[in-house]
């Protein structure tokens, strides 16, 4: 580590030697060069959701938004090039100051869950969106943000009592031995896994209070992604695998445990024939737009499902349409991109200066990855549909904003990688 | 990171990016399921619900008489139907009741009513026409601009507009019983519009066309279309001119004689195609659910129980639709005859010479059979005892055939069978029911049968036999379509005329054909005598089974004679008064017959007897000087009016026909009013009282009828008594004999 530290002081010592006469850069300020390939990729992964949402959206647009068939293209786009800015302008700072967002970002996000279950929902009953002026976000996408960076900082921090032997000194921990004799010992490793555990749960726990189910779960697998990450005892994920599956088959038998809206969405997911003008309306709708692209697909811009049959095709079902499009070959492609940028990421990360860095890049392509896996996933009706979006696909301005400023992030990360030579 | 780390972080990283691909995997392996497996089922299934299959009705054919006249043709028309879910306030059902009702006439609370049903289609009204819609559309267009701002539904959306189609006949209730109407769902629904229902519909065509989920249509671009394939053209053997002197003719019979029903069938003896067909009282095919006939209709809405009112309505209607020509049966009465002849001869059972001598009656088993005529005929021969229609003598004829041979030609010339005219409603005859079957019939059916009563054939039956009698003996098959054309014209197919059979050799027929005309010219059918024109034929009087006192008065017969073109039956259901069918049918036969032959260019050949009364023909004289004029006209009386030289008009004008003698006026002034006069009464006078009259008031005039016998009296004239004619008109008068012309 102090190898990977020792390399770019030099450089910023040169750089800021050499030209002295030019305004000294502030310390926050990063160097070196950002990681080309994963900036490439994700430029050409949002070109693609761009132009797709602009593709899926317009009849929905010219229906809804008194005939301006542009109106989710022209408000994505800028959200791109905003996005895009911000995403540059995030990777020239030095990634050590991502952990304030992340221990600062913990009590903020949380009280943001907390707000928004308490303000009036906008639709339905869905307490997600919290709206500033004329814009909205969803605090569950800061929440997975703040939850990675989090986790990121602590495990860097903690990662010696993560992966070590210690025994835990606190006085409940000795308490706890003492009262047992000394067959239950309370190591340091037992004593992070709650914690982190704890946050994890909290967070998620919030998120679904939303009636946010998918987000909770993403949540929860971001989690355990930085818990595996963060070098955990393997045999914690062996139990967390088993009560996983446990309760997902729980769930998925008694979907009625669960709140009416959530459970309806499982029911119609295990009952291809339950209410197909209601629950299973958009799935069914996506299964033919699907179908209907067959291996090449019909053609940019020729999909007929879009008509107002997959409703909201800009949103969550938008891949339904660039499979219409653009065919399974197409949507092959589409989703080797994304396999391809959470390499690259993962390489990053390995790759990074710091154990905070690794756990920050991975961790951000990460969610992307399993987020897009997800949705490909309820589109498909692999999964229930849950309500969840596409990554630079989907429409929504500020959720794409901060999607790019977590690859500026990983850029960030990058500029500090020692990437093995190609 | 230290190597260590680092390696555990790769394997780790290596771990989870695994699982992560393995999850990508999946997603493409459900993506090859989805697009690829099942991708077919799931294209099928975004279609149904992206396509909106509509049907295009094909165009109902046009039908035309031989003429090419248009006797019926469809056009596009429009459907309207409201949606009432959609209505959400008061305002709006105002508007849908008053604007619907106002323009389509109907009753504002029948509309009202159909607004509170809670669906998403009523109809309102079919059969649209092009600018009743346009008016309803305006209204709309101006009451939505009135009330923009309104959240609630447009009046567009309430009320809409499909396309639809209507069938129109120009000549309304021209031949009606033959052509039949449509019913709502573009079906036949009697005469050809039935039997000819899958020509004239077509195959109706498709087009499929995208939509979206809010069931709007898509550009054209997603659209494919399959022509409909237009329904067929009919040409019927009907004759427009032939039709309307026949139908002219009977509804006058139906004023005249006070009847229930007349009808009437006029048949190309050659082809056994139908050249007029009707039944009267009938109906206008526009409107066929109106009771034509006033006097029925205002007896039905008199009828208080509502029950009673509709089943007596759907009776009229029924009544009304009835093509009695096929549909109806009736004891033939003395018409009959002429078959029995027929078959008496060409069996070799009589012969010209033989003789019969009516005491008045003759004994059949232990019923005594009276003759028509108290005292008897005396000895007649087979030819007087047609022409007086003996029954006594046919009673012996028919005995003498057997009932065999009796039975063999009953079935030969077609009473066994139907027609077979390609036409819906054709009665069937049934053994033992409408006739007596051989095994059956004993003395006294074979006697009642003989001069046709007892039993019950159809008008096309009886026609279709006189028919066969004037061809040669070919019994033919009737039939009212002569060719089907496609949507461009082309002939598809022509009806072949079609000879069912050879009943009586060529001989026989015009054996019997002679004593026929006999009949016209000298016994019972003599007010059917066209001079010129060689009537044959046979007059008929049967009293109706179970009905005291109703008796139907027919004449059935053709022309010329020596080369006969068309057979005519005329009957006349329950006539009031006279009932005879020498008196009642006989003249209208003769009055039709006159104008069809002529109609027809047939060259009437007179005889010598009849040149007399023969019209000829009035010279053109535009032009001459007056002198020119003068000795241009020495056969006629010239009445010159005006003060110039040179004739600048004339009436009647240049070959008119007027009997030789007859009045020209001359006009020699452009100004010259015309000269009129008061047209005299010139009915119940002989044909030379007539003519003096006509003459004497400055008129011409021209025989009609029977004009070759001396009892004949003038019955009718064309131009009305005491009205305002212009001299030198030409009046038709018709006379007929009141003696000697009873049948039976």
């Amino acid at each position: 580590m102090a190898e990977a530290k020792a390399k770019p002081l030099p450089k910023q010592n040169s750089a800021s030697k050499g030209k002295k006469k030019k305004r000294k850069r502030p310390d926050w300020f990063a160097t070196g060069s950002f990681d080309v390939p994963f900036l490439l990729l994700v430029i050409i992964i949002l070109t693609i959701g761009v132009v797709m949402l602009f593709s899926a959206s317009y009849t929905y647009a010219y229906y809804n938004k008194n005939g301006d068939s542009a109106y989710f293209f022209k408000r994505q786009l800028l959200f791109a090039v905003i996005g895009v800015g911000a995403m540059l302008g995030i990777s020239k700072v030095k990634y050590e100051y991502f952990k304030l967002v992340g221990v600062l970002g913990l009590p903020i996000a949380w009280l943001l869950l907390i707000i928004v279950l308490i303000l009036p929902a906008r639709f339905g009953d869905f307490h997600r969106w919290i709206y500033i002026g004329g814009l909205s976000f969803q605090p569950s996408e800061i929440a997975k943000l703040v939850v990675i960076l989090f986790c990121a900082w602590g495990m860097e921090r903690n990662h010696k009592k993560i992966i070590g032997k210690s025994v835990n000194q606190s006085a409940f921990s000795k308490k706890i031995s003492e009262l047992t004799k000394g067959k239950i010992v309370v190591y340091d490793s037992f004593v992070q896994l709650c914690l982190y555990g704890a946050v994890i749960v909290i967070t998620a726990g919030l998120v679904y209070l939303e009636n946010h189910l998918s987000g909770t779960l993403l949540i929860l697998a971001i989690g355990v992604t930085m818990m595996f990450m963060g070098e955990f005892k393997k045999h914690w994920f062996i139990i967390i695998g088993i009560a996983a599956v446990v309760l997902i088959v729980f769930v998925v038998t008694n979907p009625e445990i669960l709140e009416k809206y959530a459970g309806a969405r499982i029911t119609a997911w295990l009952d291809k024939s339950y209410d197909p003008k209601g629950a299973r309306w958009q799935t069914n709708n996506s299964l033919y737009a699907i179908g209907s692209g067959g291996l090449f697909g019909a053609g940019l811009g020729n999909s007929k499902q879009k008509h107002l049959f997959v409703s909201e095709p800009q949103n969550d079902f938008i891949f339904s349409i660039v499979c219409e499009e653009l065919g399974f070959v197409g949507a092959s492609i589409i989703i080797l991109l994304f396999a391809l940028l959470v390499w690259r990421g993962v390489v990053i990360g390995i790759h990074a200066k710091d154990r905070f860095g690794a756990l920050t890049a991975i961790g951000i392509v990460f969610q992307v990855g399993m987020q897009t896996a997800l949705n490909i996933g309820v589109v498909t009706d692999t999964l229930p549909n849950t309500g969840i979006s596409l990554p630079f696909f989907s429409y929504g301005g500020t959720s794409l904003m901060m999607l790019l400023a977590e690859m500026g992030m990983v850029l960030s990360v990058s500029r500090y990688s020692k990437m093995p030579k190609k | 990171m230290q190597a260590g780390s680092l390696k555990q972080m790769s394997y780790r990283a290596t771990i989870a990016l695994l699982i992560l691909i393995l999850s990508f995997l999946v997603c493409i392996g459900s993506l090859v399921r989805v697009a690829l497996v099942d991708g077919e089922k799931y294209k099928l299934k975004a279609e149904q619900s992206q396509l909106l299959d509509t049907k295009v009705s094909a165009q109902r054919g046009t039908i035309y008489d031989s003429n090419m006249n248009v006797l019926a043709k469809s056009a596009s028309a429009w459907l309207v139907y409201i949606v009432p879910s959609k209505i959400t306030t008061d305002a709006q059902r105002e508007a849908v009741v008053s604007v619907l009702s106002e323009k389509l006439g109907i009753d504002a609370e029948v509309i009202r009513e159909k607004t509170l049903k809670e669906s998403n289609y009523v109809k309102i009204s079919g059969e649209v026409e092009e600018n009743v819609k346009n008016d309803i559309q305006d209204y709309i267009k101006q009451y939505d601009k009135e009330n923009k701002k309104s959240k609630d539904a447009k009046l567009s959306q309430i009320i809409c507009m499909d396309p639809d189609t209507k069938r129109y006949y120009p000549y309304s209730s021209f031949a009606s019983t033959i052509i039949g109407f449509v019913n709502a769902d573009d079906n036949g629904n009697g005469g050809i519009e039935q039997s000819y229902n899958s020509e004239l519909t077509g195959v109706s065509g498709r087009i499929i066309t995208a939509m979206n989920a809010r069931q709007k249509v898509m550009s054209s671009e997603y659209e494919m279309t399959y022509e409909a394939q237009q329904g067929a053209n009919l040409v019927l053997t009907i004759d427009e001119v032939i039709q309307y002197y026949l139908e002219q003719s009977l509804d006058q019979a139906l004023v005249d004689t006070g009847a229930k029903y007349a009808y009437g069938i006029i048949m190309d003896v050659q082809t056994g195609a139908i050249l007029g067909m009707t039944s009267k009282p009938d109906f206008d095919l526009n409107k066929p659910n109106v009771i034509s006939n006033q006097l029925v209709a205002d007896k039905i809405a008199e009828i208080v129980d509502e029950a009673e009112r509709s089943k007596e309505t759907q009776n009229a209607k029924f009544s009304q639709w009835r093509n009695r020509t096929i549909s109806d049966t009736y004891e033939p009465g003395s018409v009959f005859k002429t078959v029995v002849v027929a078959a008496a001869l060409e069996e070799g059972v009589v012969d010209l010479n033989t003789t019969f001598t009516c005491t008045g009656g003759i004994q059949v088993a232990n019923h005594y059979q009276k003759c028509w005529k108290p005292g008897g005929h005396g000895t007649e021969t087979l030819t007087q005892g047609l022409m007086n229609s003996c029954n006594p003598f046919f009673i012996t004829i028919g005995q003498k055939l057997g009932k065999e041979n009796f039975f063999k030609y009953f079935e030969a010339f077609g009473f066994t069978e139907k027609s077979g005219i390609d036409l819906p409603a054709e009665a069937s005859p049934v053994a033992d029911v409408t006739y007596h079957s051989l095994e059956k019939m004993g003395i006294a059916e074979l006697s009642s049968s003989s001069f046709g009563q007892t039993f019950q054939v159809s008008p096309i039956q009886v026609v279709n036999a006189i028919s066969t009698i004037a061809n040669g003996g070919k019994l033919m098959q009737p039939y009212v379509v002569d060719s089907i054309l496609d949507s461009d014209g082309n002939v598809i197919a022509k009806t072949q005329s079609k000879v069912k059979r050879q009943v009586i050799s060529e001989k026989t027929a015009s054996t019997v054909a002679d004593m026929m005309e006999n009949v016209v010219s000298k016994g019972t059918g003599k007010n059917a005598y066209v001079a010129g024109y060689h009537v044959a034929g046979k007059t008929g009087t049967s009293e109706k089974i179970g009905k005291e006192g109703a008796y139907i008065a027919s004449f059935a017969g053709f022309a010329p004679a020596n080369n006969p073109k068309i057979a005519i039956l005329v009957a006349i259901d329950e006539p009031t008064g006279a009932h005879g069918g020498g008196v009642v049918a006989a003249p209208i036969a003769g009055e039709i017959l006159e104008k069809v032959l002529a109609y027809l260019n047939i060259e009437p050949q007179y005889e010598d007897a009849e040149m007399k009364n023969v019209s000829s023909t009035t010279p053109s004289l535009v032009g001459l000087s007056v002198a020119q004029a003068r000795s241009m006209t020495s056969g006629y009386t010239l009445k010159v009016v005006g003060s110039g030289d040179k004739v600048v008009s004339q009436t009647p004008a240049a070959d008119s026909q007027v009997r030789s003698g007859g009045v020209i006026v001359v006009y020699t002034d452009n100004q010259a009013q015309k000269q009129t006069a008061s047209v005299p009464n010139l009915t119940g006078m002989t044909m030379s009282q007539a003519n003096s009259a006509a003459v004497n008031s400055g008129f011409n005039i021209r025989f009609s009828g029977t004009t070759n016998a001396s009892e004949v009296v003038s019955y009718k004239q064309s131009i009305d008594p005491n009205t305002e004619a212009e001299l030198g008109s030409v009046i038709t008068v018709y006379f007929k004999s009141t003696v000697n012309v009873q049948d039976a």
